[in-house]
C-alpha cells in the first residue's frame, strides 16, 4: 500500500504557513521525514494521523481517502506522537488492555495473547502491573509503541520517537520499527540524522513547509560525492569562511573548529575532500534553501 | 519585592483570562437577578425599604454561596497552574522561597476572588437602581450598607473559603480539589445548621451565611432598626469572622509547612500531607536492554462492527464511572448524597415521631425543604461531566485515544453512560438512604417498587436529561473554565424561566408539571402530563446529541470552523434518520402537549389568573351591595366517574328574599362554568361573562321580600386531557375531594375570588384591601348571624368507593353497576362543604349524648384508607372525650354524629366543617409514642377539630381584627383541657413547653396586642396560651363560665356577631379586680415578661423543714407596633415554686411549695418555708407569663 500526499497546505490561523503544497509518495518500509524543529513535521504527521485537516490537498492510503474516512484509517493506523501523557494511576496492563479493546479486540483469549506478547516484545511485561506513574520516560515512550503496535497497523506513523531514549533503548527502538517496516509503511520523522540512515529506505527532507528533497538515502549521498570538503581553521576565521564559502556545517573536534563547506570544484587550500554522509546531504540541503529559497531538488 | 511579584504576575495573568471575567459577570446577573426576584416584586407591601441594608447583605450572602459553588477553579488554577502544565520543575528550582510562592499565590486567589466577589454588591445595588418602582419605596442610598457588608462579611468568608480551596487544591496538585474544598464548607455549614441550635449556629458557620439569609438575626428587629441597622456589625457576625479568619491563618500556615518543592510522584494528598516515604522499587533488568525479536506478536484480527462498537463503548462507560467512582473524592461525595438523602427524611413533626411510609419518604426526599439537597445532584452532574469530558486531554492522553479506531459515538455515548452509570449510583444511595431511615425507625412494610419507579425511573430519567444538556454544552464550548461558566448560566437562565413562569412550557427546557404520589391516590394521574413532557424533551435532548455528537472535538483543530468542518463529514445517513425521528418525536408530542394545554384546557399561567382575578373584581364589585336573595337550601344531585376524572352535578338553589326590597336581578358567581342555568319562572340573561365566571339574569317578575325562588343549574366538572399545571382537577381514581365554593355557582358577588396581597393587587391597578376594622370600631348591628341553609344530595359513584356528602346518610343502593349514597341534614350548616369519594373503610363508634332526651346515641364515624396508620380507636377516644367535655361546659352538641374523613395528600394538619373533619394522609403518619416526655399530639388536634363545632359553627365571628381569637385560641385552649382531663396536668404542660418554642422562632416582638392580632401565631400560640394561663391563676371553672355565656348569647342565628371585644368583656366578668391588671396585660396591651432566678439557696432549718431563699429579677416590657419597648413597673402577682427532684426533661419535678406571690421590685428577695429538701426553686416555673427566655426562671437550689 503506498501513502499519497497531494498538496498539503496548511496555515494556522496565527498566520503561519506550517505546510506548503507538501506532495510526497510514500511505499511500504520505513520512511524518514528530516527536518528541524519547526519545519512542519509534526503538522504533516498530525493530518496523517487523522488529527488535523489541511486547508488544501488531499491523502489517500491505498484505496482509502485519510482525510474523509477517518474510522476507516485508524482501524490500521498506529501513531505514536511526540508528546504523550499516560494515567499516573492505571495499571500499564489495565490500560494496554482499554486501548486493545478499542481497537477492536473484543475475544478476551485473543486481547490477553496480545497485550502479552506486546509487553514482552517492548520488555515491560516484568512491570506491567506497575502504575504509569511511576514509569520512567524510556518505559512510558515504550509502553506508547506497545500501544501503536496494537493490531499490526499497515500505517505507521512515529513522530520524534528516539529523543530522549538512552543509546541502548534507541537501538531496540530502531530494531522493533524495522520489523514492521517489511509490510506497513513506516513514517518516522525525527530531527536525528543516524536514525534516517541506519533504517530508513526513502527520505524526504522538510523546512519551513515545503519538501526540500525526496530520495533513497544511499542515492542521496552519492550525489554529493566530490563535494563536500573539510578544513579545520582557527575559531575567528570562521566569519571569514563563511563569508568566502558555502559552509554547510561547523564542528568542535580536541577544540579545533572543523568546517565542511559544500563546492562542485575543489575550494582551494587548506580544504580536503571527504567522503560525504547523510549529514551532510542535510546541512547542505539546508544552508541551499537558506541560500537560493526558488530552488529544491 | 519577590512576593510582590509572584502576586502580581498571577494577578494580571488571570486578569486576561476570559473565565475570569464571565465569571465576574456571572456573579453580576444572579445577584442582579436574585434581588429582582427576592425583594423587587414585594417591595411595595413591604415593611421596609427596598434597599434596606439587611436586603444588601441577604443578597450579598445568596450570592457567596454561588461563588462558593461555582468559581473554585478560580483558586484551582492558581494554585496547580505549575504542577499541571508540568512547569512546575521551573518554577519549583527558581530559588524562590516557598513561603513567598505559596503567599504570593495565594494573596493572587484571595485577591482575584474578591474582586470577583465585588460583582454581588453591583449586581444589588443594579437591580435597586433599574426598577420603576415609586420613590417611597427606596430609602436614602447608604454606602455603608454595601461597604460594611462587603468589607465585613464578603471578605472575611472570602478568606477562609479561599484558604481552604488554595490548600486543597495545592496539597493534592489538582484543581478539581479546590471544587471539593468549597463542598467541604458547604458540608460544614450545612451540619452546623442542620445539628447546632441557633446561637452556636451563627457562630460556628464558615460562611457567614446562616445569620444572613435565614431571618436569624434581622428577625427580632422592628421595622425602624430593619431599614437602619448593618447586619455586619452585629456582635456574633463579627466573632464568627474573627474565628474563622482565625482558621483560614491556621489553614494558610499549615499549607506553607505542608508543602513540598517537589516533583509530583503520584503521592496521595494523605500521603504529602503527613510527608509519608514512598520510595519506588523500579527494577531495571540487565534484559532491558537486551534483544528481543524472537518474540512475535500473534497475528490476530481484530473485529469491527455493532459488537465491537457495544463492547468499546461499555470499556469507556466504566472506565468514566471508575476513574470517579474509585476516587476519594468520589466516595466523599456520594457520601454527602447519601447524607443529604438522609437528613431530608422528617422523623419527627413537632417532636412526634412520624410513620415513614414510603411514599412520605420519597416525597420528603425529592421535595426538600432545605434548598442544597435540591442542588446537589444537578451540582454533582456538572462537575462529573466536567471531569469525564476532559479525562484524556488532562492526562495528555487524548492524541493517542482518538487515533484509535473507536468511532465518535463510542466515546460520546460512552462517556454519557458512565455519567449515568454514577447517577444510577447516586439513586442506589438515595434508597440505601431512604430505606435506612425506615428501618431505623422500626418501620419495616419497605415498598421497593414505589422506590425502583421513582428513583430509578422518574428521577434518573430526570437526571439523565440534565446530564445530556450539561454534557452537550461541556462539548460545545471545549474550553474548560468557559465551558464550566456556560453552563451555570445556562442552568441559571432555565431556573429563572421556569420560576418566573415566563414563557410556554413547550420552549423552556426540562420544564413539566410535576408528578406526585402517595399511597391513596397513587399517582393520580400525574404520570401522564409529566411523560408527555418528558417525551418531548428527550426527543429535543436526542436531538441535541445527534447535532452534538457531529462537532465532538477529535482534533487539534479547535476553532469552531474547523470543527464545523469535520462536523460535515461525520454525517451519515444514520445520522440524519436519527435527527428526522427525534424532530418528529417531538413535533408530535409538542402537539400533543400544545393540544392538551392551551385547546383542551385554557392556558393560564399564575399572571393570567391573577389578571383574571383582577379584572373579576374591576369590573362585577361594583355589584357587592346589591340585594341578592339568600340561600335557604341546596339540593344536588351528583355523579361521580372517578376513572373518568369526571363529575356531573345537577344542583338546584332555594332562594329566599329576606331582604326588605323586592329583588328582580339575579347575580350569580361561577367557577366552572355551568352548562345550564334556569330559573324557576321566566327570566333572562342580561350578562354571561363565562370568562371571568359572572352572570347576571332578570326576573320577569320582581320576588317580593319573604318570597322564596329556585334556581337550577348543571355543572360538568372534569379533567380534560391535562393543563400545564398537570392534573388541577381533584377528581381521581381514588381519593376525589372537592370543595363547593371551588366549582359550583355561589349567589352575588364574591369578594373571596378578589386579590387579597397588596403588591399583586397594586400589579394589576387596584388599591390595596380595606383593611380589618378593629373590634372596637365595630357595631352590634354590623352583622348578624345567618341561619344557614339546609342540604340534601343524591351521589353516585363507582360500586367499590364511598361517596361523602354534608347530612346524615338516609339510604344507599346499587343501581346500573353504581353505588348511591342519599344524605340529608337534620340541622343547618354554612355554604362551605366538601364532596369526598373513595374506596373507604368505615369505623364506627357510638357516644352517648347526654343531652339528647332521647337517648340516641350519636355515631363516631372515621373514613379512613384501608390500610392507613392513623388509629381510629384513638381518635374515637379523643371524639368522645371532647364531645363530653365540651357539652358540658360550654352546650349541647349540634349534631347527631361526627365523621372524619380522610383524603390525599402529606398535609399534616386538620380541618373542620360543620360536624365533619377531614385531614390528609399526613396526619395519619403522626404516630407519638409513649415515653417518659411523650404528648399525644393526634389526639389534640382532634380534640381542636371538635372544639370548632362550638368555636366556629356556633360561635361565628365579626369580620374584625381578633377574629381568630374566637375561633382557634378558644378551639385550641378548649383542646388543651380535654388533654389535661384525659393525660394529666403534666403532659399538658410538656405539649405546652413544646408549642411555647415557637416564641423562639425570630420573630419581631413588635405585634398588635391580642386583642387586635391577625396572624397564626397570635391565634394558634399567644391567644390559647394566655387563656390558659388565665384560667391558672383564676382557675379553670370561671373560664369556661366566660366562654359558655359568650357562646349562649351569640350562637342563634339572627344574634349580633362577636369581636373579640365580646369575649374580652365576659373574661372581664369573671375575673377578679385584684387580676384585671393581668388580663389587661395579657390581652390589650403586647406584654413580654422577663424573669430570672439569680440564685436558690436553702438550708434546714431546727425541725424538718428548709429555709428556701430565691433571688430574683423580674421586669415587664410594653412592645408598640413599630418595635419600642417601654418598661411598665412590675407589680403583679406571679407563681413561685420550689421543688423536689426530678429526672432530666421533667424538670420542675414534684411540687413541694407553689404560690402566687406579689412581685413589684425589678430585683426581690423571696424567703420560703418548705417540709421537704428542695431540689429546684424559682419564678413563675410553669411559665404561665410569657418569657422569651423561660430557661432560666428555675435554678437548682444550693445547700
Amino acid at each position: 500500500m503506498v501513502l499519497h500526499i497531494n498538496n498539503i497546505s496548511k496555515t494556522y490561523p496565527n498566520g503561519v504557513q506550517a505546510l506548503k503544497n507538501v506532495s510526497l509518495n510514500i511505499p511500504s518500509g520505513m520512511y524518514g521525514l528530516l527536518g528541524p524543529n519547526g519545519a512542519g513535521k509534526s503538522t504533516l504527521m498530525r493530518i496523517l494521523a487523522t488529527l488535523q485537516e489541511p486547508d488544501a490537498g488531499s491523502v489517500s492510503f491505498g484505496n482509502r481517502d485519510v482525510l474523509s474516512e477517518k474510522d476507516e484509517v485508524r482501524k490500521n493506523l498506529g501513531y505514536l506522537p511526540q508528546e504523550f501523557g499516560l494515567y499516573p494511576k492505571v495499571s500499564a496492563e489495565k490500560l494496554l488492555t482499554h486501548f486493545a479493546v478499542l481497537k477492536g479486540f473484543t475475544n478476551r483469549k485473543t486481547r490477553r495473547d496480545v497485550v502479552e506478547a506486546l509487553f514482552r516484545k517492548t520488555n515491560l511485561w516484568d512491570v506491567r502491573k506497575q502504575k504509569l506513574g511511576g514509569y520512567s520516560g524510556g518505559m512510558k515512550q515504550r509502553f506508547g509503541v506497545a500501544v501503536a503496535l496494537l493490531g499490526n497497523p499497515k500505517l505507521m506513523i512515529v513522530d520524534e520517537p528516539t529523543a530522549g531514549l538512552d543509546p541502548a533503548e534507541r537501538v531496540r527502538f530502531l530494531n522493533l520499527l524495522s520489523e514492521l517496516g517489511e509490510n506497513s509503511v513506516v513514517l518516522l520523522s525525527t530531527h536525528i540524522v543516524e536514525d534516517v540512515s541506519e533504517l530508513c529506505t526513502r527520505m524526504a527532507i522538510i523546512n519551513n513547509g515545503e519538501i526540500l528533497l525526496e530520495d533513497e538515502p544511499a542515492h542521496a549521498i552519492e550525489k554529493l560525492n566530490g563535494r563536500i570538503w573539510k578544513k579545520i581553521i582557527p575559531r575567528d576565521e570562521l566569519a571569514d569562511m563563511e563569508e568566502k564559502h558555502q559552509v554547510i556545517s561547523t564542528r568542535l573536534f580536541a577544540g579545533q573548529t572543523v568546517i565542511h563547506v559544500f563546492c562542485n570544484t575543489h575550494p582551494g587550500d587548506g580544504f580536503e575532500p571527504v567522503r560525504p554522509d547523510l549529514e551532510d546531504v542535510y546541512f547542505s540541503t539546508m544552508t541551499r534553501q537558506a541560500a537560493e529559497p526558488e530552488t529544491a531538488l | 519585592m519577590k512576593l510582590l511579584n509572584v502576586f502580581s504576575f498571577e494577578l494580571f495573568y488571570q486578569a486576561r483570562r476570559f473565565h475570569t471575567w464571565l465569571a465576574f459577570l456571572f456573579l453580576v446577573f444572579f445577584a442582579f437577578i436574585q434581588t429582582m426576584e427576592t425583594y423587587v416584586s414585594g417591595a411595595q407591601g413591604a415593611d421596609h425599604y427596598l434597599n434596606a441594608p439587611f436586603i444588601i447583605s441577604q443578597g450579598i450572602a445568596s450570592g457567596l454561596l454561588v461563588w462558593l459553588v461555582t468559581t473554585a477553579f478560580i483558586t484551582g488554577n492558581i494554585a496547580t497552574r505549575d504542577s499541571e502544565t508540568g512547569m512546575y520543575p521551573l518554577a519549583y528550582t527558581s530559588g524562590l522561597r516557598k513561603p513567598i510562592y505559596v503567599g504570593g499565590r495565594f494573596l493572587a486567589s484571595y485577591c482575584l476572588n474578591a474582586f470577583i466577589l465585588l460583582a454581588l454588591p453591583f449586581g444589588v445595588l443594579l437591580a435597586t437602581q433599574i426598577t420603576n418602582l415609586p420613590p417611597e419605596v427606596m430609602g436614602p442610598f447608604l454606602p455603608s450598607a454595601y461597604a460594611s457588608a462587603f468589607f465585613l462579611t464578603v471578605l472575611p468568608t472570602c478568606f477562609i473559603v479561599t484558604s481552604i480551596q488554595f490548600s486543597f487544591a495545592i496539597l493534592t496538585r489538582q484543581s478539581i480539589s479546590a471544587f471539593a474544598g468549597s463542598l467541604f464548607v458547604l458540608a460544614v455549614t450545612g451540619a452546623v445548621w442542620y445539628f447546632l441550635d441557633r446561637d452556636y449556629a451563627i457562630l460556628l458557620d464558615p460562611t457567614g451565611v446562616i445569620a444572613l439569609t435565614m431571618d436569624e438575626i434581622t428577625g427580632f428587629w422592628s421595622t425602624g432598626e430593619l431599614n437602619t441597622r448593618l447586619p455586619a456589625l452585629e456582635n456574633s457576625l463579627l466573632i464568627n469572622h474573627l474565628i474563622w479568619t482565625g482558621v483560614g491563618l491556621i489553614v494558610l500556615l499549615l499549607t506553607i509547612s505542608r508543602f513540598r518543592f517537589s516533583h509530583t510522584d503520584g503521592k496521595t494528598f494523605w500521603n504529602r500531607f503527613i510527608r509519608k516515604n514512598n520510595s519506588h522499587k523500579l527494577t531495571t533488568r540487565a534484559s532491558d536492554t537486551g534483544e528481543n525479536t524472537s518474540i512475535s506478536i500473534p497475528d490476530v484480527s481484530q473485529e469491527f462492527g455493532f459488537k465491537t462498537s457495544l463492547r468499546q463503548t461499555q470499556a469507556i462507560a466504566f472506565e468514566s464511572f471508575r476513574k470517579i467512582a474509585q476516587s476519594w473524592s468520589g466516595l466523599a461525595l456520594f457520601g454527602l448524597v447519601g447524607a443529604f438523602a438522609f437528613l431530608t427524611i422528617p422523623a419527627e413533626f413537632m417532636n412526634v415521631p412520624l410513620i415513614p411510609r414510603t411514599d412520605l419518604v420519597l416525597y420528603s426526599m425529592t421535595n426538600p425543604g432545605v434548598p442544597p439537597a435540591y442542588f446537589i445532584i444537578p451540582l454533582l452532574i456538572i462537575f462529573w461531566s466536567g471531569i469525564i469530558f476532559w479525562k484524556e486531554k488532562d492526562a495528555g492522553i487524548d492524541e493517542i485515544t482518538d487515533t484509535s479506531p473507536a468511532s465518535d459515538t463510542v466515546f460520546f455515548l460512552g462517556k454519557f453512560i458512565g455519567l449515568g452509570l454514577l447517577l444510577v449510583l447516586c439513586m442506589a444511595i438515595r434508597m440505601a438512604a431512604g430505606i435506612l431511615a425506615q428501618l431505623l425507625a422500626g418501620y419495616f412494610s419497605i415498598d421497593f417498587s414505589l422506590y425502583a419507579v421513582i428513583l430509578f425511573g422518574l428521577e434518573l430519567s430526570s437526571y439523565l436529561l440534565l446530564g445530556m444538556l450539561v454534557f452537550s454544552i461541556h462539548i460545545l464550548v471545549n474550553r474548560k473554565y468557559t465551558g464550566l461558566l456556560t453552563v451555570f448560566f445556562t442552568l441559571l437562565c432555565i431556573a429563572i424561566l421556569i420560576g418566573t413562569g415566563i414563557g410556554h412550557e413547550l420552549v423552556v427546557p426540562g420544564a413539566s408539571p410535576a408528578w406526585s404520589y402517595t399511597e391513596m391516590s397513587g399517582f393520580g394521574g400525574s404520570l401522564k402530563p409529566w411523560m408527555s413532557f418528558k417525551v418531548y424533551w428527550a426527543a429535543w435532548v436526542l436531538l441535541l446529541t445527534v447535532a452534538i455528537r457531529l462537532v465532538w472535538p477529535r482534533s487539534k483543530d479547535s476553532s469552531f470552523r474547523m470543527r464545523l468542518r469535520l462536523a460535515r463529514q461525520r454525517i451519515t445517513g444514520a445520522t440524519l434518520w436519527l435527527a428526522i425521528i427525534a424532530l418528529t418525536v417531538a413535533l408530535v408530542t409538542g402537539g400533543f402537549i400544545f393540544y392538551n394545554t392551551t385547546i383542551l384546557n385554557e392556558h393560564r399561567t399564575p399572571s393570567d389568573q391573577m389578571e383574571q382575578r383582577a379584572e373579576y373584581e374591576k369590573q362585577y364589585n361594583q355589584y357587592e351591595d346589591v340585594p341578592q336573595p339568600r340561600q335557604t337550601g341546596t339540593s344536588l344531585h351528583v355523579e361521580i366517574y372517578p376513572k373518568e376524572r369526571k363529575m356531573e352535578i345537577f344542583g338546584t338553589y332555594h332562594l329566599v328574599n329576606d331582604t326588605s326590597v323586592p329583588v328582580d336581578t339575579i347575580h350569580l358567581a361561577t367557577e366552572a362554568t355551568p352548562r345550564r342555568i334556569a330559573f324557576d319562572r321566566e327570566f333572562h340573561a342580561i350578562l354571561q361573562d363565562q370568562e371571568l365566571g359572572y352572570h347576571v339574569f332578570v326576573l320577569d317578575e320582581t320576588l317580593k321580600p319573604n318570597d322564596s325562588l329556585r334556581v337550577n343549574f348543571e355543572v360538568l366538572i372534569e379533567q380534560k386531557g391535562f393543563s400545564a399545571n398537570g392534573m388541577n382537577v381533584p377528581i381521581k381514581k381514588n381519593g376525589t375531594f372537592i370543595w363547593n365554593y371551588e366549582w359550583l355557582p355561589a349567589i352575588g358577588y364574591q369578594t373571596n375570588r378578589e386579590l387579597r396581597f397588596t403588591p399583586d393587587r397594586e400589579n394589576y391597578g387596584l388599591a390595596p384591601r380595606e383593611s380589618l376594622p378593629s373590634p372596637f370600631d365595630v357595631n352590634a348591628d354590623d352583622g348578624r348571624k345567618a341561619p344557614g341553609m339546609v342540604f340534601k344530595a343524591v351521589i353516585g359513584t363507582t360500586r367499590d368507593q364511598v361517596a361523602i356528602a354534608p347530612g346524615v346518610l338516609q339510604q344507599e343502593w346499587i343501581d346500573g353497576g353504581r353505588r348511591y349514597f342519599r344524605y340529608a341534614t337534620a340541622t343547618h350548616i354554612g355554604n362551605q362543604y366538601s364532596i369526598f369519594s373513595a374506596d373507604y373503610e368505615l369505623h364506627e363508634e357510638k357516644w352517648k349524648n347526654p343531652s339528647t332526651e332521647s337517648g340516641q346515641p350519636l355515631s363516631i364515624q372515621i373514613y379512613r384508607q384501608p390500610g392507613s396508620h392513623s388509629n381510629p380507636q384513638q381518635m374515637v377516644q379523643s371524639i368522645r372525650a371532647s364531645l363530653e367535655h365540651y357539652s358540658r361546659e360550654f352546650g349541647a352538641y349540634p349534631f347527631s354524629r361526627t365523621r372524619v374523613i380522610e383524603h390525599p395528600g402529606f398535609g399534616r394538619g386538620m380541618h373542620a366543617e360543620a360536624n365533619t373533619i377531614d385531614h390528609e394522609e399526613g396526619f395519619s403518619l403522626i404516630n407519638p409514642v409513649k415515653g417518659p416526655l411523650w404528648f399525644d399530639l393526634p389526639f389534640f388536634v382532634l380534640a381542636h377539630e371538635v372544639a370548632h363545632q362550638w368555636w366556629g359553627y356556633q360561635l361565628t365571628p365579626a369580620r374584625a381584627e381578633g377574629s381568630g381569637l374566637l375561633v382557634e385560641s378558644l378551639a385550641s385552649y378548649s383542646a388543651y383541657q380535654v388533654l389535661e382531663n384525659t393525660y394529666g396536668a403534666e403532659h399538658l404542660r410538656r405539649f405546652l413547653n413544646q408549642l411555647r418554642l415557637s416564641y423562639n422562632v425570630p420573630r419581631s416582638r413588635a405585634a398588635k396586642p391580642l386583642l387586635k392580632s391577625n396572624d397564626a401565631f397570635h391565634y394558634y400560640r399567644k391567644g390559647p396560651l394566655s387563656l390558659y394561663a388565665l384560667s391558672q391563676y383564676i382557675g379553670r371553672e370561671p373560664v369556661n363560665g366566660a366562654l359558655r355565656s359568650l357562646l349562649e348569647k351569640h350562637h342563634l342565628p339572627g344574634s349580633s356577631l362577636p369581636t373579640s371585644l365580646d369575649l374580652y368583656r365576659e373574661l372581664q366578668s369573671v375575673t377578679p379586680d385584684s387580676l384585671q391588671y393581668l388580663l389587661y396585660d395579657l390581652f390589650e396591651t403586647n406584654t413580654y415578661w422577663e424573669f430570672e432566678t439569680q440564685q436558690a439557696s436553702a438550708k434546714q432549718t431546727d425541725n424538718e423543714n428548709w429555709e428556701v431563699t430565691i433571688n430574683i429579677l423580674a421586669q415587664k416590657n410594653v412592645v408598640s407596633i413599630d418595635g419600642s419597648k417601654t418598661e411598665k413597673p412590675i407589680d403583679d402577682w406571679v407563681e413561685i415554686g420550689v421543688f423536689g427532684p426530678a429526672k432530666k426533661g421533667y424538670v420542675p419535678g414534684k411540687p413541694i411549695y407553689r404560690k402566687m406571690h406579689h412581685i413589684n421590685a425589678r430585683k426581690q428577695t423571696i424567703t420560703v418555708i418548705v417540709p421537704q429538701e428542695p431540689v429546684y426553686a424559682g419564678i413563675d416555673p410553669y411559665k404561665l407569663l410569657i418569657d422569651l427566655e423561660p430557661s432560666d426562671n428555675i435554678k437548682e437550689v444550693q445547700r
